[in-house]
């Protein structure tokens, strides 16, 4: 199966799962009337469903082979999946500890991780430029905010 | 009117005003300038500098934003030969050979001139059109608005790129994201899964920077560490007069430049499409209409005059919907649709005359920073070309960390972070699984508006569904509505074998 083929089975089979997850979970709704609060969801939950299915249909039809593939296999080779993974880790543990550790110290530590992540492999990491555009960075932007705009950005452990 | 827009001509030229508008403006051309960031984004990522400014000085930031974005992509269409947004793909078709026949002082001046006359063009259009289409509105009720916000998620799922049951699929995808949170009509909690912040649904902000700023980091991440930087090349603006092209090439340029800015505006006006079409179908229009076709894409002034007169002329047309009905036209328009609420502020007919100083200040803003785009960008160039030159694995962090003070600033919780973090990782899935993010976005934002409608028009007609085909207007846009999805359809299948194949990538 060709990457294209693969990636429109995947998608259909995704938008499948979400029009039946929604379903579910509409069907979970209480009912009053033929018109209430559940009738927009069944709606939809019935037309995400069935776009779900035409996909998986459109894609049973697709050649198995195609003769000319949309994009070059370059393109789809060149696709570096770690860095992606490494940056949601990232962004994921930079929310989770937001709250605990401080908006300022957070935002320095996930700037100067997500640069070095990000450099390109024919680039060297130059930490020490890194670590001051981090730290700068984050200073101005919580500075900004919290002073200039009275946003309560989170100070965490700089709440003293 | 007049007493109006001097009125708001006052407000923006207050030296605060001004200011923010010159900083929006060269803000704006940045993010419409580095590929990868877009109006949309500039936008969604400045609103939260707007929070504690008055509504008339946060918009006239965000309008500048709008101009400055719009037509910064013509910077690196003509310099890199990459569209900056793209609204600027068929200004690299000519700006770019211009450029390597050493004309690209003549090609930066022609694309900044003639976006500065689409885009008062279109401000022109807005200003005498939406007056007349707000009183028209006023008459509208539940069936049509119904109706309205049913057609523009048709049309956008049809007309968006990508293929028909993809389209209509993020559109209901993103109808049904709206449903959480507390049901109109009954006021019952839908989906919400127990949890208090889920009571009020997600934030449309938190959306559209998840959508568009987070997904794009991730689609960065994919390959940034095999990326090569396209270094801008440098020209030299000694000797040029003017901006570098004489009278007789202007002169000669206005029936073009005409063609383009009604192309523009009547694009612009569309829901789901804007300036991202209007320009490549305004260069196709200028070649078929050009004395001297053979010369496109070779380096032709046309070709630039008719991409970037369009592009341009599209924002007076997307605001057209915006702020009569309160329909946004596409996903720059989404995100000035929340600037709009965060300030308390419900676009529709009933804002020309509850706000009317305000949509005043909004024309005045438009036109300063149409104004001010057509200095800065051209006697501003070198800057915006050292600016290009910023590598974007250190740009990119620090637009994310922005996109967490913007979603935290919403309400001051981490929820809403949490909630940019979903949305921008569904956002990555529709890029890897080839869905389009606008009809998702569009259809979170008219889903309520459809549903709430859709509820009080079958009160008022006894539960009667014939209401909404009874109703004159409300018909003829259910019928529309039919009419493009059919329409879609046929076309899809008259011209290839397999229906179902070409569904999927038509």
């Amino acid at each position: 199966m060709d990457t294209y083929k693969r990636n429109e089975l995947f998608a259909g089979l995704a938008m499948l799962g979400a029009g039946v997850a929604y379903m579910l979970l509409t069907a979970n709704l209480p009912r009053r009337s033929f018109v209430d609060a559940a009738f927009v969801p069944w709606i939809l939950s019935g037309a995400l469903c069935l776009l779900g299915v035409l996909q998986l249909l459109a894609w049973k039809k697709l050649p198995q082979q195609r003769a000319e593939p949309t994009e070059p296999a370059e393109a789809t080779e060149s696709i570096d999946y770690p860095t992606v993974i490494k940056s949601i880790a990232l962004v994921t543990l930079y929310t989770a500890l937001l709250e605990i550790v401080g908006f300022a110290i957070m935002t320095a530590l996930y700037l100067y991780a997500q640069f070095i992540v990000l450099t390109p492999a024919d680039q060297k990491v130059k930490h020490l430029r890194y670590a001051v555009i981090a730290v700068v960075s984050a200073a101005l932007i919580f500075v900004i905010f919290r002073e200039g705009f009275d946003l309560m950005l989170p100070v965490g452990l700089l709440d003293f | 009117m007049i007493e109006l827009l001097q009125q708001g001509f006052g407000a923006v030229f207050s030296p605060y005003v001004f200011v923010l508008i010159t900083l929006g403006v060269a803000v704006g051309i940045v993010f419409g300038a580095v590929p990868g960031l877009s109006a949309t984004m500039a936008i969604a990522l400045c609103l939260p500098l707007t929070y504690s400014m008055g509504p008339a000085t946060g918009l006239s930031l965000l309008v500048a934003l709008f101009v400055g974005a719009t037509s910064g992509g013509l910077i690196s269409a003509i310099l890199l030969n990459i569209p900056g947004t793209p609204a600027s793909i068929a200004t690299t078709f000519d700006g770019s050979p211009m450029m390597k026949k050493g004309q690209g002082v003549k090609a930066l001046g022609i694309g900044v001139v003639f976006s500065f006359l689409g885009t008062i063009f279109s401000i022109a259009a807005l200003m005498f059109i939406a007056p007349i289409l707000a009183d028209v509105a006023l008459s509208f009720g539940p069936h049509e608005y119904f109706s309205i916000a049913v057609f523009s998620l048709t049309l956008i799922a049809t007309l968006s790129t990508g293929s028909l049951v993809k389209g209509l699929f993020a559109g209901a995808l993103g109808f049904a994201f709206s449903t959480v949170g507390i049901a109109p009509v009954e006021a019952i909690r839908r989906f919400t899964f127990d949890l208090p912040s889920l009571n009020g649904g997600f934030a449309m902000l938190t959306v559209m920077i998840g959508m568009f700023a987070v997904a794009e980091v991730l689609k960065f991440a994919e390959s940034a560490r095999s990326s090569h930087r396209a270094k801008p090349q440098n020209i030299s603006m000694k000797g040029v007069k003017g901006f570098g092209f004489s009278i007789k090439e202007f002169i000669s340029q206005l029936p073009n430049a005409t063609r383009s800015s009604f192309i523009g505006l009547g694009i612009g006006i569309l829901p789901g499409i804007g300036a991202g079409t209007s320009n490549i179908v305004s260069y196709i229009a200028a070649k078929k209409r050009s004395k001297h076709p053979e010369e496109f894409g070779k380096g032709s002034i046309e070709g630039v005059v008719a991409s970037e007169t369009a592009n341009n002329a599209g924002i007076g047309g997307a605001m057209i919907p915006l702020l009569t009905l309160g329909i946004p036209g596409d996903t720059t328009t989404a995100v000035m649709l929340g600037g709009f609420m965060i300030h308390g502020i419900q676009p529709g007919p009933l804002l020309f005359i509850s706000q009317g100083p305000l949509v005043y200040t909004i024309f005045a803003a438009l036109i300063l920073a149409s104004l001010l785009m057509l200095v800065l960008e051209f006697y501003g160039l070198r800057i915006f070309i050292k600016l290009l030159a910023v590598p974007k694995h250190i740009l990119l962090p620090i637009i994310l960390v922005l996109c967490v003070v913007g979603a935290f600033g919403l309400n001051s919780r981490i929820f809403d972070v949490w909630a940019v973090l979903l949305f921008g990782l569904l956002g990555y899935g529709f890029v890897k699984g080839g869905l389009p993010i606008a009809p998702f976005i569009i259809g979170f934002i008219l889903g309520p508006m459809a549903e709430t409608n859709l509820r009080r028009g079958l009160m008022l007609s006894d539960g009667n569904f014939s209401g909404f085909l009874t109703t004159p207007i409300s018909a003829v846009f259910l019928a529309l509505a039919a009419a493009s999805v059919s329409w879609h359809l046929v076309t899809v299948i008259r011209h290839k074998k397999s229906a179902a194949i070409e569904l999927m990538r038509s």
